[in-house]
């Protein structure tokens, strides 16, 4: 953990002692220590990576109407006790996630004066006890990221019928009806952006081999549906095999080392829906004696390693993360919809385009290069669209907040 | 000299009930220190409301355990047995009456199926039902791989129902553990499976039908199975072949924290229902005091660890 983030907890446990508004502490402090430190940070975010937060873009971009709920049925006074009921923090994605949830409270201490976290270990059994001991608590609303769609239905609907509101964040229950809002990252977007960009990289002409996630996940099938919206547009773009490649680097690696035998040079492009698959298929590039400049233009996100790679062996890409920011988002959902703040039915969050540099195309222009994402000192499997402060680190950060 | 023999082994087993009595009055006392909602009418109709499917589950296994054998086929029948009810529910909402008969004939015939083997086979029960937990579970998967189905609502509130404040499934639980205590102290049949547990050579050599009872065991942990299923598939609304996964390991844990040696013959339902108690009320409480998921599964540990050597330790 960096001296920075020490000092920042320090000045926020001992004011919340004090019994002074610690966020009003906090707020004063903050960019205080960041001017002194950098002088390039925007005001209003100082000590996070910028790009994660206002309005998501899918909404702004809608080019139909947005749904709005109007929350003012749940609206109450504060301060509040959320109710985070976690699937599990089973993978680096889910931890990731779960600090941005945990931080995001601490950075609301003057709004938020408990923040209840359960973790069911993906035991969607757990999961409903969780949630009922959570209710048992007398939460104001419960923060959900479900197990599983159908077996948390019930008992999400029994939480609204008992007045609580709901909001679900990452993975969602069967019926609509039964939350009020999702908070969730869009599939859609991501597909025909990394397809897009692939495309116009190859001059709208090539072989590409598609390495999509876990075969009948949805996320993976909206993915290939979303790429094959964009290569309908180019017919001279051909599709030589799609193999799955279940988000797993050692499978990712393996596949793609098979290709390679088959393809050789054929191969123009790679389509890779993560990084976690991007990465082993780098490396099985390397294994077959790539070097830099000989690499076809490839696609990730998610984990730092790809990044890193595509940097040191000079490969054109574009990576966009399913960012773990939306844990921040949603407990900033959660508030709104107390505040009775009207939110859209879904809330999508914003997520990064990364291009390596000089990659940018008509079509696709990158919000940051991949140097900007992230350091090469990095662990190599961070999830760097975590919206925390810079320096984050999963194995040592410790979020200070209002238990 | 066996009659002294039992009187002691019986007051050993008062001790070991006391101890789990103990612990449990403790966690609750603790839990009102912690917190001042641990306590309260709401959370407790809320813990009992939890018992159900690990308690039935527990109760099962306390069956084969005393009976000197192991179940690890608990947890796929009960994702197997969600999935049908789910399905089946969907597909004729209105044959509740005749999807729960049903859905209780197939475990316990499951559950016989495993006591044959291994009484036919004379394989280590360990193996028998671990293959049929490999069996049942790839079979359902064959069937459905997502979770699925549908119940009416009118069946999913039996798992939410309450009974003048007390939740339904609690009153069910204990209604079945009082029957099935009375029934292994009481009657000829509940007894023996004590002395097929003890020393089974020991109990043939007595005459005793074996292979009926140890048969018999692992029918009712079937049956028990089955009950567990009913409520989950209520709770969930839906079936899910995973959803059991979990339940196999966990049906043990009450059973020997409860003071039921997993070598047989000794222990009772009492100390499995205290322990279903305490295993439940200690997620609770750790949900309610915020402790970090990742302290949950060490202070789970712990407590088994301590309970059970608690009681060996005064066996010695």
């Amino acid at each position: 953990m960096s001296v920075k983030s020490i000092l920042d907890q320090k000045i926020s446990r001992k004011s919340f002692i004090r019994g002074m508004p610690a966020v009003a502490a906090a707020i004063a402090a903050a960019p205080a220590i960041q001017i002194a430190q950098t002088s390039a940070a925007v005001a209003a975010e100082p000590e996070t990576k910028p790009g994660y937060y206002g309005a998501p873009r899918t909404w702004m971009w809608n080019p139909n109407a947005n749904t709005m709920v109007d929350t003012s049925k749940w609206k109450k006074d504060g301060p509040y006790t959320i109710g985070f009921s976690n699937a599990s923090i089973s993978n680096a994605w889910r931890v990731a996630f779960q600090h941005g949830v945990l931080w995001s409270a601490g950075q609301h201490r003057d709004e938020i004066a408990h923040l209840l976290v359960t973790d069911a270990n993906d035991d969607p059994s757990k999961q409903i006890a969780d949630i009922q001991d959570l209710i048992s608590q007398g939460v104001d609303i419960l923060l959900i990221a479900a197990s599983t769609e159908d077996a948390l239905d019930s008992v999400v609907g029994r939480a609204m019928e008992q007045d609580i509101p709901v909001v679900m964040v990452d993975r969602k229950v069967k019926t609509a009806s039964n939350y009020i809002t999702y908070v969730t990252a869009s599939d859609w977007a991501l597909g025909r952006l990394e397809a897009q960009w692939l495309c116009e990289t190859l001059g709208g002409k090539g072989n590409i081999v598609m390495l999509p996630g876990i075969a009948g996940s949805s996320v993976a099938e909206i993915r290939i549906k979303a790429n094959e919206e964009v290569f309908s547009k180019f017919p001279e773009i051909k599709v030589l095999e799609k193999q799955y490649c279940d988000w797993n680097p050692a499978t990712g690696k393996s596949v793609m080392a098979a290709l390679i035998q088959k393809h050789g040079k054929n191969i123009n492009g790679v389509l890779a829906d993560s990084a976690l698959q991007g990465y082993g298929a780098i490396e099985a590039f390397l294994d077959a004696g790539y070097k830099a400049g000989e690499f076809p233009p490839m696609t990730g996100g998610d984990v730092a390693r790809m990044y890193q790679l595509a940097n040191q062996h000079n490969i054109k890409m574009v990576g966009i993360d399913y960012p773990t920011s939306m844990g921040i988002t949603g407990i900033e959902t959660a508030l709104d919809v107390l505040k009775g703040i009207s939110v859209p039915d879904k809330v999508e969050v914003s997520f990064q385009v990364v291009t390596s540099p000089g990659a940018d195309t008509v079509s696709v222009k990158g919000d940051r290069h991949l140097l900007d994402h992230v350091s090469m000192d990095d662990p190599g499997d961070l999830s760097p669209s975590n919206g925390l402060p810079a320096g984050y680190n999963p194995s040592t950060f410790n979020p200070d907040y209002p238990k | 000299m066996s009659a002294i023999a039992m009187d002691i082994r019986r007051n050993r087993l008062m001790l070991s009930y006391l101890i789990v009595a103990v612990l449990l009055v403790l966690l609750a006392v603790a839990g009102g220190l912690l917190s001042d909602r641990f306590l309260t009418w709401r959370n407790i109709g809320n813990l009992l409301q939890q018992l159900i499917v690990l308690g039935m589950v527990s109760l099962g296994q306390t069956f084969v355990v005393l009976m000197g054998g192991i179940d690890l086929a608990i947890g796929s029948l009960v994702g197997a047995l969600t999935v049908f009810l789910a399905n089946f529910l969907e597909w004729r909402p209105d044959l509740v009456w005749l999807a729960l008969p049903l859905a209780l004939i197939a475990a316990t015939g499951v559950g016989a199926i495993n006591g044959l083997l291994t009484v036919v086979l004379r394989v280590h029960p360990l193996i028998v039902t671990l293959g049929m937990s490999s069996i049942i579970f790839g079979g359902t998967l064959m069937y459905r791989k997502e979770p699925g189905g549908s119940v009416p609502r009118a069946f999913a509130d039996i798992a939410y129902a309450k009974v003048g404040g007390v939740p339904l499934s609690a009153i069910v639980l204990v209604v079945i553990f009082a029957l099935a205590g009375l029934w292994l102290q009481r009657t000829r049949t509940g007894r023996s499976i004590y002395f097929v547990g003890g020393d089974r050579e020991a109990a043939r050599l007595n005459g005793l039908p074996v292979d009926r009872i140890v048969v018999l065991a692992y029918a009712l942990s079937g049956l028990c199975a089955g009950i567990a299923a009913i409520f989950l598939t209520a709770r969930t609304g839906v079936g899910d072949p995973r959803i059991g996964a979990a339940l196999t390991l966990q049906s043990v844990t009450p059973v020997v924290v409860g003071g039921t040696i997993l070598a047989g013959g000794r222990g009772g339902v009492l100390g499995t229902f205290l322990g279903v108690l305490l295993v439940t009320m200690l997620n609770s409480l750790l949900n309610f005091v915020n402790v970090s998921s990742y302290y949950q599964w060490v202070i789970q540990g712990l407590i088994i660890i301590i309970a059970v050597g608690i009681h060996s330790a005064r066996r010695k």
